[in-house]
């Protein structure tokens, strides 16, 4: 599997409309005099939303992506902690801690409110956008492929 | 005809984006309605007005640049009122509520970080780690153990795997957090680990920049971030219980 890194620069909005479609779909103020237009169409945009979801196909999926894998080849792989461990120290300054429990408390909420979402997601693929869908990256084509396993 | 509403600032806006265009197939001009205090950015819109990607970018550009002049509660997309003079009243009689969102939105911005996992490093990670994984996986490499094995194993794997999202998620946010007035988070999208909108000022900006550009250089291998930035606040403006 080939791999892309993009790292941020600084100069990363345009033309990435779509890292931010679920902002300007799903947060934003909302006032309850008034109405909202139909998003009818909009659910495709919003489809990848979608975490892995625990199922035979997707079991089996990881089954095999970790029989393919060749370790041997990878002698030097460090874990993310491993590689950030002193910019958790040093990008804190020791004046965050109130700031990072909140994060780790945060971050429980985020993966059930994720989980939920799923859940209550639609996967009605169609209607009008899908020939203006934006270009998409490496890593989002990969995992739309295993979206489609999912679904089975 | 309806009257569709992009944002809400103070009177003492500039509010430089009438010579722009909204949504809308043929993007009606923007207008200003101005109530006591506030002012929202509007324009017509048409009858059948679906959220097309154009017009998400027109939203989304109206927004943008009204930021860059002052504070704004960027509303969702899709907000329809009936009419100007109800987008008025809306403004006058929760002027107090909305002037205390803007006073919170004064000179900062959103930041939404997303992070996705390369899945070959971090499967690999796993086998490394962990005995009972690396065994059943050369055990299914040699060919020993049916379809249910193979089902069960992928289950633990993928088990697995979330302990590894949840643990590198924390990572992220550890470093990233500090530099934040506020932080939340949303639900993982295209099968990333992490999804969170920071709330941030001016003069943080750049060092958030620079630990998110470290942050992806040092776990190339590992991870890929997307950044977007400077947006909107539209994680920051609906109530904490919404």
């Amino acid at each position: 599997m080939t791999v892309t890194t993009r790292s941020p620069d600084g100069n990363t909005r345009r033309g990435t409309l779509y890292d931010v479609l679920e902002l300007i779909l799903d947060r934003g103020l909302v006032i309850d005099a008034f109405v909202r237009v139909s998003l009818v169409g909009i659910e495709l945009l919003t489809i990848d939303a979608r975490i892995v979801v625990a199922s035979v196909d997707t079991y089996l999926r990881f089954a095999e992506a970790c029989n393919r894998l060749d370790l041997t080849s990878n002698t030097k792989a460090e874990t993310l902690p491993e590689l950030v461990s002193d910019m958790t120290e040093s990008g804190a300054e020791g004046k965050s801690k109130g700031a990072l429990t909140g994060a780790a408390e945060a971050l429980g909420d985020g993966m059930q409110k994720a989980r939920e979402k799923v859940g209550a997601r639609s996967s009605s693929e169609e209607e009008e956008g899908s020939e203006e869908r934006p270009a998409r990256t490496r890593s989002t084509s990969r995992t739309r492929s295993k979206s489609k396993g999912d679904e089975g | 005809m309806s009257t569709y509403v992009y944002g809400i600032t103070r009177n003492g806006h500039p509010l430089r984006v009438t010579d722009r265009k909204g949504v809308g197939p043929d993007p009606a001009p923007l207008r200003v309605v101005s109530g006591s205090r506030l002012a929202a950015v509007v324009s017509d819109a048409p009858d059948d007005l679906r959220p097309k990607r154009r017009d998400l970018e027109a939203h989304e550009a109206v927004l943008e640049a009204l930021i860059a002049d002052g504070a704004v509660l960027p509303m969702r997309f899709g907000a329809l009122a009936s009419d100007d003079a109800s987008v008025e009243r809306e403004l006058d009689e929760r002027a107090d509520w909305y002037g205390e969102r803007l006073d919170g939105l004064d000179g900062r911005r959103e930041v939404n970080v997303k992070a996705f996992h390369h899945e070959q490093a971090v499967l690999s990670e796993l086998l490394r780690t962990d005995p009972s994984l690396r065994e059943s996986n050369e055990a299914l490499r040699g060919g020993i153990g049916d379809h249910h094995t193979r089902i069960d194993f992928g289950e633990r794997v993928l088990n697995a795997l979330e302990g590894i999202r949840t643990r590198d998620a924390g990572q992220l946010l550890a470093v990233l957090s500090p530099y934040a007035a506020d932080v939340f988070q949303g639900p993982p999208v295209d099968g990333g680990f992490l999804n969170v909108s920071f709330l941030v000022d001016a003069d943080k900006a750049d060092d958030l920049r620079a630990a998110a550009q470290e942050l992806g250089r040092r776990a190339a291998d590992v991870l890929e971030l997307r950044v977007s930035e400077p947006l909107p606040p539209y994680s920051f403006v609906t109530p904490a219980e919404a």
